[in-house]
């Protein structure tokens, strides 16, 4: 009896190193992490004090706390609508042609898997005053009469990182949505041709119906990854000008290891986490009445 | 009658331009700085500063690439970062393919939540490892070491490589594993004949990922290394950026170095990518 039950473990038994390591690296830390929220860090004596939701209070009471929590939305909000139109249409685009389909979706591919050190390189540059690429474009073509500081001034620095950051992340929604377009029925699609739908009827009746799932997918995933940001904001402008570019990622490493507050910093991946888990909560729960 | 379908082709052919048009335009937008990257790599620096930009070069110099190779910090960089990719690389499928195959193929009961368990902790965000990584690795004397990095590193292929390595032994057919048992091959050699065997191209696509996410990782590397004994090559690339008088030839020359070792694997992962990775990440 009890050796016939077992046969439904055996398969743990092949799983338990990796579920060990998984322990190890993932869920002890994140455990840990959530205890450290609740203790203050004395760098100096390197001592711990239970301070219970004290670090909590300390963050909702810190401007900063506060500039960040609106710079990650605007980020957040901006990243993925921006992601969601670019990868949608060229999703669209490279479903309706025949010719080049292989080449085209491997070039659009690329700068997802480049580097995130690379790609702001790439972007510093690009926005450079003097020998920037995009300055120089612009003035060929008459349309500034002055080279731009791109990265200097707080709303551009905002549009010109968020735009960088789209150019990284738009090919993850463009395949996403892709995989979707091939479940689009196309005998459905020729059906509401022959009744006279034009494009845009057809979209609404066919192609969104079928593609709403991964629609939503990509939503979640590029709105999860936003939140993650730390590299492209950290090398590019470091979180300024004035703190404008500070997203929450930035915030918490420099709570962590300017100010070396450990209780504080976790304490705010908390907040972060929450609002991350708020957010597949919200999907799950719309997947779900989809799905009735 | 007639005319209105030559005039409705003739719509449909204006159309199918365009689209090729847009594609055009938008892949010119992604490839053109990767080739802005290059040839200015290969320009001599007095032809940095020229105003307005010349964009080709006719003296071709190796100079920068000379420039770098001479650093000795990013020739430890390199080698650093090559020595942690491959150690996560081969520790990431040395622990996900026995717990992929136990999990998918052996008939457990919750097997499926686990891995979906194991999998939705990728979307942890790195900063809730921030500190206690930290203490975790300075208790243990692992910071700027290599241990150190792998450690923080694993955390971040193992959940994804257990997925990709699962679903590709998932679309095995479980017929053609009981008759190579029927056939009177042993249990190990089953494994090994059939399911192995017929997943290589999984296997070798996640653990293609697994290097690509650990030679491109930034964050814990800046985090946890400070010194050159453990360094890679994308923090080395950072510091560059931090000097006083930004050296772009070589900045230029580093970042296509950088490059160049995921290229191989990408073509590679291309046909992964093709079916949609990000679909099949959370549909589960």
């Amino acid at each position: 009896m009890l050796k016939a039950k077992l046969k439904y473990f055996r398969g743990y038994f092949f799983a338990l190193p990796l579920l060990i390591a998984l322990t190890l690296a993932i869920l002890f830390p994140a455990i840990y992490n959530l205890g450290i929220a609740f203790y203050n860090y004395n760098f100096h004596s390197q001592s711990w004090e239970f301070i219970g939701f004290k670090n909590f209070a300390k963050l909702l009471h810190d401007p900063f706390f506060w500039n960040s929590f609106r710079v990650t939305l605007l980020w957040v909000i901006g990243n993925v609508s921006l992601q969601l139109i670019l990868g949608l249409a060229i999703a669209l685009s490279l479903n309706s042609i025949i010719h080049f389909r292989g080449p085209f979706t491997g070039i659009l591919l690329i700068p997802w898997i480049s580097s995130f050190v690379v790609v702001a390189i790439l972007f510093i540059w690009i926005y450079h005053p003097q020998l920037g690429v995009l300055n120089d474009i612009l003035l060929r073509f008459g349309i500034i009469v002055e080279p731009i500081a791109w990265l200097a001034s707080p709303g551009l620095a905002q549009i010109s990182l968020i735009l960088a950051n789209t150019w990284k992340f738009f090919p993850l929604v463009m395949i996403t949505i892709f995989a979707g377009l091939q479940d689009v029925s196309q005998e459905l699609v020729e059906a509401t041709q022959v009744d006279g739908a034009n494009w845009f009827g057809t979209f609404r009746m066919v192609i969104f119906p079928t593609i709403l799932p991964s629609l939503s997918t990509a939503v979640l995933l590029s709105t999860i990854w936003a939140y993650n940001s730390f590299t492209l904001p950290m090398v590019m402008t470091g979180g300024g000008p004035l703190r404008a570019t500070e997203i929450f990622g930035l915030y918490i490493y420099k709570l962590a290891f300017d100010a070396f507050d450990f209780g504080a910093a976790a304490a705010a991946s908390l907040i972060l986490f929450g609002q991350i888990m708020a957010i597949i909560i919200l999907y799950l729960r719309v997947a779900e009445k989809g799905r009735k | 009658m007639g005319r209105f379908i030559s005039s409705r082709k003739t719509k449909s052919k204006i159309i199918k331009t365009l689209i090729y048009i847009f594609l055009f335009f938008i892949s010119s937008i992604v490839i053109f700085p990767y080739l802005w990257m290059l040839l200015t790599s290969f320009k001599p620096i007095e032809e940095f500063f020229t105003y307005p930009l010349k964009w080709f070069t006719k003296n071709w110099t190796w100079i920068q690439y000379a420039g770098v190779f001479e650093d000795p910090k990013f020739v430890a960089a390199l080698r650093n970062s090559l020595l942690v990719s491959s150690i996560v690389t081969i520790l990431s499928l040395v622990l996900s393919i026995p717990a992929a195959y136990g999990l998918t193929r052996m008939r457990v009961i919750g097997g499926k939540s686990m891995l979906i368990g194991i999998l939705s902790s990728q979307f942890f965000p790195p900063m809730i490892f921030f500190v206690p990584f930290y203490i975790i690795l300075s208790k243990f004397k692992l910071l700027n070491t290599i241990p150190g990095l792998v450690f923080a590193y694993l955390s971040v292929t193992l959940p994804i490589c257990t997925w990709m390595v699962a679903n590709t032994f998932q679309n095995i057919p479980r017929e053609l594993e009981e008759a190579a048992q029927v056939d009177g091959c042993g249990y190990m050699r089953t494994i090994w004949e059939v399911v192995l065997r017929m997943s290589l191209p999984g296997i070798i696509t996640a653990g293609m990922f697994a290097y690509v996410l650990a030679w491109q990782e930034y964050i814990f590397a800046l985090l946890y290394t400070t010194t050159s004994a453990a360094q890679t090559a994308p923090v080395v690339l950072f510091f560059y950026l931090g000097q006083h008088q930004i050296d772009y030839g070589r900045l230029m020359a580093a970042a296509v170095m950088l490059s160049l070792p995921v290229v191989v694997p990408f073509v590679f992962m291309q046909r992964y990518f093709k079916q949609g990775r990000g679909e099949g990440s959370v549909k589960g």
